[in-house]
């Protein structure tokens, strides 16, 4: 098949994923318990009569039948528009495109910061099986990768902050800003990507052909980097592509910790406030984002591997 | 050499890649704010420092966190008004003091003759760009309060009428409305310059001593010095809110010197504060924000009596750390409505009235008739640390023979306390919102009310109707004392604990509504730092 085909194929497939995605969102939102018009009339805490509350949700149109509100909501979503958000009645579209931006900026930072430390570290480790050095690096990989984010992020908050008194605890959207939130995310992924890089790397080790070339006198170096990291990279890239999903989804913790105004913030706030509209937006794009990451990987490894093909 | 060279080479790339993506960042958020504030082309406060510097130069700037951002500085819509009063920007008509008293503010006073009330405005108030308050405008204020936010509907069935420039006069029909000063201190009903407002969600025109200077919507706010205020001088040049919801970064702001103050005190950082008291004031006074349980009236008047006999409250504002006191009614204890007797903790007695109730102790230590096991079905939501007191209660009720399931649920309002289906439901709601118990009142034992677990007494029901009416706050405070205290005896429900309003501050900073018992008020004029 080749590659128009693929992404007109890829693109059908992504017409009726989301379809069924944000009526299936919608619906899930409108069963749950709960609904907009309660959660924010009553958010300070207050008692809100019932008039009061029915008043509102028929000011709001929530008393329409589920499937008529649906239906209105995609039509706009199929002319740009994502409504206004049920919490404050302000345009959903730029909140979530300022929101994912920013996740975006501190996603990409993070997997650059995790990918820097992780290659080097996962190739010496499986070249150098067995040694202390593997073992201190599969040790901090397994550190890394245990610790939750938020004690990370806030050991690194006291680190730079407190002690070294290099960054800001009260941070914006800044360097100052995105260094710390960048590292604290990075580390987990880092330990993640160092074990799975180690053992892709190990397995190509142990192949036949590298048998081969090193009977041949092939230099080590050559090797290592020319073949085996070389035959490796598709799978690395495939789980790269993967992470990049997770990551475009936010760190509610990492955010709110750092007052990134990022999406996971925005979407957890939406989530509590049972605001229909952003959490359908949302899951648009985060299922558009998967999807097109996803085929933009096969096509990667495609060209990497032309056996994948088949 | 080469190495070094290629590891520092690999560190400047990392820098370059760094700097790239936060210009990307800054670059997004100016397009944020353009979403929906009009300060979008402002500087954004890169950190506390630039916050100071956007606020302007000097140490008069008063650097604080908020636990909470909106999306708007519309004072009448949602709670909104909540935060235009903190931040210093919106005054209502009345304001409630740190002893949940109404005492005047833009207005004077207000007199009833009937149903008919008249207001009369200070002199000199004046918004923040000279323009005079008026009774007019007030009207206008109310009305539009009453379109745009449903929980004030009644505002547009006043009869309302600007006598002079100065008076208000409010008929409110066949309808007495006693707490028509405490409603009118409500901060949502603060005074905007309607006419002259041209951005209401981000920068409304109104009377405090503070103005808006940038407002990042569900972000920072600083304000700056209203140089125009009509209550005098403002002591400060501004002020930053910087939007902080972790409680760990506040502390560790505090300790780091980048923030001022900062109220909700969590009890762990309470703990940090008050071992360096030369470098912390630390504030703890009763809130108005109660935890309480409901009695599902289905239960054995008995078995409600011994569960009130043996849940401990102290022991539970003891296991919070500080952050809540135990209640002693459902109002802090320094109002003239909290004047009543909750039974202390007996758990003999307890047992010997579950026993009077038919039940035998079984052989698992837990009670039962007619071979049914005493076990009551508590129902409670993750929040306002009502899971820790959901599981503080099943430990104390299986002491003395009373098995428990605990049932949590995310949404209190939407489950169980629309379905009625527990014996013991917690909740946590501010009690008072304007120095005033009717509310509360009549939110949790009206007829009617959401908050109740079936309970009724006619007595009660005749002095709730007599509150609705009365005028005198003495007099209410009086019958409010009566009718909670049938619902006490009625084991209705089980006051716990009042939330503390803690607030933490740096040497020389005071104002910060420190002692005021309610979340709405921030600073003023007299804030210092």
């Amino acid at each position: 098949m080749n590659v128009k085909k693929q992404i007109l194929k890829k693109i059908i497939e992504l017409i009726i994923l989301l379809v069924v995605l944000s009526f299936l969102t919608f619906m899930l939102m409108y069963l749950a318990p709960g609904d907009p018009v309660e959660k924010k009339l009553s958010a300070q805490g207050t008692a809100i009569s019932q008039e009061v509350l029915e008043a509102e949700r028929e000011r709001l149109g929530l008393n329409r039948p589920v499937l008529v509100r649906y239906a209105e909501w995609f039509a706009g979503v199929l002319h740009g528009d994502f409504g206004v958000s049920m919490t404050d009645e302000m345009p959903v579209g730029p909140r979530l495109a300022a929101g994912l931006s920013n996740t975006m900026v501190l996603a990409l930072s993070s997997l650059i910061v995790a990918l820097i430390v992780s290659i080097p570290l996962g190739i010496l480790s499986a070249v150098k099986q067995n040694s202390i050095l593997d073992h201190i690096v599969k040790l901090l990989s397994f550190i890394g990768n245990a610790l939750p984010n938020f004690l990370i992020s806030v050991l690194m908050m006291y680190l730079f902050c407190i002690v070294f008194r290099v960054f800001p605890v009260v941070a914006n959207n800044s360097f100052n800003g995105l260094f710390l939130p960048a590292i604290s995310l990075a580390i987990p992924m880092a330990g993640r990507f160092t074990r799975q890089i180690r053992a892709e790397i190990i397995s190509q080790l142990d192949s036949d052909y590298v048998t081969g070339l090193r009977t041949r006198g092939v230099k080590e170096k050559d090797v290592l980097l020319r073949n085996v990291f070389h035959n490796a990279s598709p799978h690395i890239f495939t789980i790269i592509a993967l992470q990049i999903g997770t990551l475009m989804g936010g760190s509610v913790i990492i955010e709110n910790i750092f007052r990134w105004p990022g999406i996971g913030r925005l979407v957890m706030e939406a989530i509590n406030g049972r605001d229909y509209t952003t959490i359908s937006g949302f899951v648009l794009i985060m299922g558009t984002i998967y999807v097109v990451i996803n085929f933009l990987s096969d096509l990667l490894q495609q060209s990497m591997d032309p056996r994948s093909i088949s | 050499m080469k190495l070094s060279k290629k590891v520092l080479a690999a560190f400047m790339a990392a820098g370059m890649i760094f700097g790239m993506a936060a210009c990307g960042g800054g670059g997004t958020s100016t397009g944020s704010s353009a979403a929906g504030s009009s300060a979008a082309g402002s500087s954004a406060a890169g950190s506390a420092a630039a916050g100071s510097s956007a606020a302007g130069s000097g140490d008069k700037i008063l650097k604080a966190a908020a636990s909470f951002a909106y999306a708007s500085l519309d004072v009448h819509k949602e709670s909104y008004g909540w935060y235009t009063s903190i931040y210093g920007v919106s005054e209502s008509l009345f304001k409630v003091d740190d002893n949940s008293k109404v005492v005047s503010c833009l207005a004077k006073d207000a007199v009833a003759e009937g149903n008919k009330w008249t207001i009369t405005l200070n002199d000199g108030v004046a918004f923040s760009n000279g323009n005079k308050l008026t009774a007019e405008i007030v009207i206008k204020n109310l009305k539009r309060a009453a379109e745009v936010n449903k929980k004030y509907a009644k505002y547009a069935d006043y009869k309302m009428e600007a006598k002079d420039e100065k008076t208000v006069v409010i008929d409110t029909g066949d309808k007495p409305v006693p707490t028509m000063k405490n409603d009118l201190a409500d901060v949502t009903l603060g005074m905007i310059d309607i006419d002259n407002t041209k951005d209401f969600d981000n920068n409304p025109i109104c009377t405090g001593p503070f103005v808006i200077k940038e407002f990042k919507p569900k972000g920072d706010v600083t304000v700056a010095k209203n140089e125009k205020y009509w209550g005098g001088s403002v002591a400060l040049d501004g002020a930053v809110f910087y939007y902080m919801q972790e409680d760990d970064p506040k502390l560790l702001a505090m300790q780091s010197g980048e923030l001022d103050c900062y109220n909700s005190v969590s009890a762990d950082a309470m703990a940090v504060y008050q071992k360096e008291p030369d470098k912390y004031k630390v504030v703890s006074i009763q809130g108005s924000r109660l935890q309480f349980y409901i009695l599902n009236q289905k239960l054995d008047a008995k078995v409600r009596e011994a569960i009130n006999l043996t849940v401990d409250k102290d022991a539970m504002a003891e296991f919070l750390k500080g952050s809540v006191s135990p209640a002693t009614s459902p109002f802090a204890s320094t109002t003239a409505y909290s004047k009543v007797n909750i039974p202390k903790v007996d758990t003999a007695k307890a047992k010997s009235l579950i026993e009077e109730a038919g039940y035998k102790l079984g052989s698992d230590g837990i009670y039962e008739k007619g071979g049914q096991k005493l076990k009551l079905k508590v129902c409670y939501y993750a929040a306002r640390s009502l899971d820790k007191l959901a599981v503080l209660m099943q430990e104390q009720l299986k002491a003395i023979g009373i098995d428990c399931e605990l049932k949590v649920e995310e949404d209190a309002d939407a489950t169980y306390i629309k379905t009625k289906d527990y014996d013991i439901a917690w909740y946590c709601m501010i009690s008072d919102k304007t120095g005033d118990p009717q509310y509360f009142i009549d939110t949790t034992l009206a007829k009617d009310s959401n908050y109740n677990g079936g309970f009724t007494n006619a007595e009660m029901d005749k002095l709730i109707e007599e509150l609705h009416s009365e005028t005198d706050s003495a007099k209410r405070a009086e019958l409010a004392n009566k009718i909670i205290q049938i619902a006490i005896d009625g084991n209705a429900f089980g006051y716990t604990g009042i939330f503390n309003h803690t607030t933490v501050l740096k040497p020389g900073v005071s104002g910060f509504a420190e002692n005021s018992p309610y979340d709405f008020y921030g600073i003023d004029a007299k804030t210092t730092k």
